[in-house]
């Protein structure tokens, strides 16, 4: 255990806690960038910290790739690498294999030339000791956090292969133990798996909680599942989830969700969304989404959110980003920018059902939003 | 006029001044970022700011097209369009459209293009060139000129050369705003040291708040050019702006400095970093080389840049031309290391070892003493003793 949980307040099930991680103190609930290759696109380093980022989240498959895990590690790690004096979390890297590697399959193309040098099939990881290499890669890396290798399926998904994915990330998260070289500088988290069955993830909540990790992930969700269902798989996982220890909501997301799943329990969360987006041009805003693209931008000298203190709000008109959005790369930057620093700030009608239903199992009494 | 002019120190033809524009006091020798539409690629006006940028250049045929003059004039100027509190220049527009468009046709009214947006036949007049420009705003803006490439000969250049002084009295009737922006003219004459002559002294007649010296780094050879910049800086007046236009590479910079220029505008150092190439005292250090691939150090350990302080050569290696981060990184550094060359020129002449200032410029670009022979013969016209620095 490389890490310190504190709870500093509660409401509910929502908590605010100190989490005291080897390169950083990070406040939770927290949103981490993702910084695929090393890098997030647009922002350096020193903008990131002005925006008040705590923990970049790396892609293990992409790092192996391209520089490699063992390039970082000659070179120090990937945090003295990026320049990022803050906490890293790098995940397994099993998510990219499957949701990259899979549809070269469907090609008809077998990867021969991938790092792991195996040729490999669609239901995948067969692998002798890819679990292993995932650890391995991950503790030259260096992060702060690291992910165990899941065998994670799509919440689409119906059948035996819940089950026998969920139990196999049980078993895999013993080898990723047993593999893990750094115990006492990285986090070694387990990820609960077991789809939208309610057995399933109870199985798999009890038996990540027997190894006594550090932290916990919800994994397996955010993948077009309905709302619905996602709130309540997440409702349950963090009903049953340690107290004292963080709970990581894998791959969300959406401002509002993330206030959902805070409001349930959780701490911690990751997406590509706001920067995606803003390479399309759209920004985030308190009433949702603003798209820099639309002609009704042409000559608004409004910022893209009058409420917002970040650089680019401060600086920069509508007008002025819609005419770079599509065109130059620095419509990307200053969106990514702008999109970052509202997600870090933690954004604080027509409610959606599934959040009244999920704000009432929090607890919370949000019918002064609600119009019906 | 709208600049105030004043020289601050000499070293023979060299001269470092305060540039006093409406938007911002500069000091010369200077370089000139070149953010075509709007932007600077890949940098925001903060780390413009913080990198002591002071004027940046803007493409009025690009702006003209995106987002319009019109659009831009309604929204209170370029300045507060792009969020840069300090000095803008803007050109004609006339070089890219010879540049950028073939079909483009240079005639005594103007210039004749196909409009790149619907194909329609356009006119890019002295007059609406002005026009233009009035709208956008900026502290400088040019005189609409007829740029010919120095590699061309015969009768075309001096057609060029006349027009051009035709086309500046039709540009100074055209400007409506002469207390708020500073009209320069722009010597042409391609390589023919008498059609300079008469051309300059057709602009200084017109007595202008400021003069540039055009058609020049088109491929000329280095010997035609630097003579050139020469003839009309020792035949330009003493007490106002002069402007390479399109300079350059740092050691053009350099010469051109020690033969009285001011003022410099190039898009290489910007366009190198989108192609992986950093700038550095030694000339240039490609990052996508694969000697770079655990190359611990900093571009250059001897620049104090925020890239040089915080990222490796073995980073950037693994970010060029994968990921837009590396061109960003790379044009931080190398507008970092223009305008710290800028300073540095200020400086030295200022503070009396501007010869120095170049033999250690030149000794680091040429250690084996291989300073090309036109460097050489432009610091004996300029009066700089390049000895030590020359094997030969």
């Amino acid at each position: 255990m490389a890490l310190r949980f504190e709870v500093l307040g509660r409401f509910n099930r929502a908590r605010a806690a100190q989490l005291t991680l080897p390169h950083f103190a990070c406040q939770t609930p927290l949103f981490m960038p993702v910084g695929t290759q090393g890098t997030i696109k647009g922002l350096t380093t020193d903008q990131l910290e002005e925006i008040g980022c705590q923990i970049i989240l790396g892609n293990t498959y992409h790092l192996a790739l391209r520089p490699t895990s063992e390039l970082i590690d000659e070179l120090g790690g990937l945090h003295k690498f990026m320049n990022w004096p803050r906490a890293l979390l790098t995940d397994s890297g099993g998510f990219q294999m499957v949701s990259c590697i899979t549809n070269l399959y469907v090609a008809g193309i077998f990867y021969t030339q991938w790092h792991f040098a195996y040729i490999f099939q669609v239901s995948l990881l067969h692998l002798a000791d890819i679990t292993e290499k995932g650890v391995t890669f991950q503790n030259r890396i260096g992060a702060d956090i690291i992910m165990a290798l899941d065998d994670v399926v799509r919440t689409t998904i119906t059948g035996p292969r819940i089950e026998e994915a969920m139990y196999r990330t049980l078993r895999w998260v013993d080898r990723c133990i047993a593999a893990h070289k750094r115990p006492h500088e990285q986090n070694l988290f387990g990820i609960v798996q077991g789809g939208l069955d309610p057995v399933l993830r109870d199985i798999c909540v009890r038996g990540l909680v027997d190894r006594n990790l550090p932290g916990y992930a919800i994994g397996g969700l955010a993948g077009g599942e309905d709302k619905d269902s996602f709130w309540r798989v997440v409702a349950q996982c963090t009903a049953a989830l340690p107290e004292d220890k963080p709970r990581y909501v894998m791959g969300v997301g959406y401002p509002l969700d993330i206030v959902v799943c805070s409001a349930l329990g959780a701490d911690m969360y990751d997406c590509v969304y706001p920067t995606r987006t803003a390479r399309f041009g759209t920004a985030l805003v308190p009433e949702g989404v603003l798209k820099l693209k639309h002609n009704a931008m042409v000559n608004d000298t409004r910022p893209i959110d009058p409420t917002c203190a970040c650089m680019v709000c401060k600086n920069y008109t509508r007008a002025y980003i819609h005419c770079l959005v599509t065109k130059d790369a620095m419509g990307s930057q200053l969106l990514s920018y702008h999109n970052l620093y509202y997600m870090l700030q933690f954004p604080k009608g027509d409610v959606p059902e599934w959040v009244c239903n999920a704000m009432d199992v929090a607890g919370i009494d949000i019918s002064s939003c609600c119009s019906s």
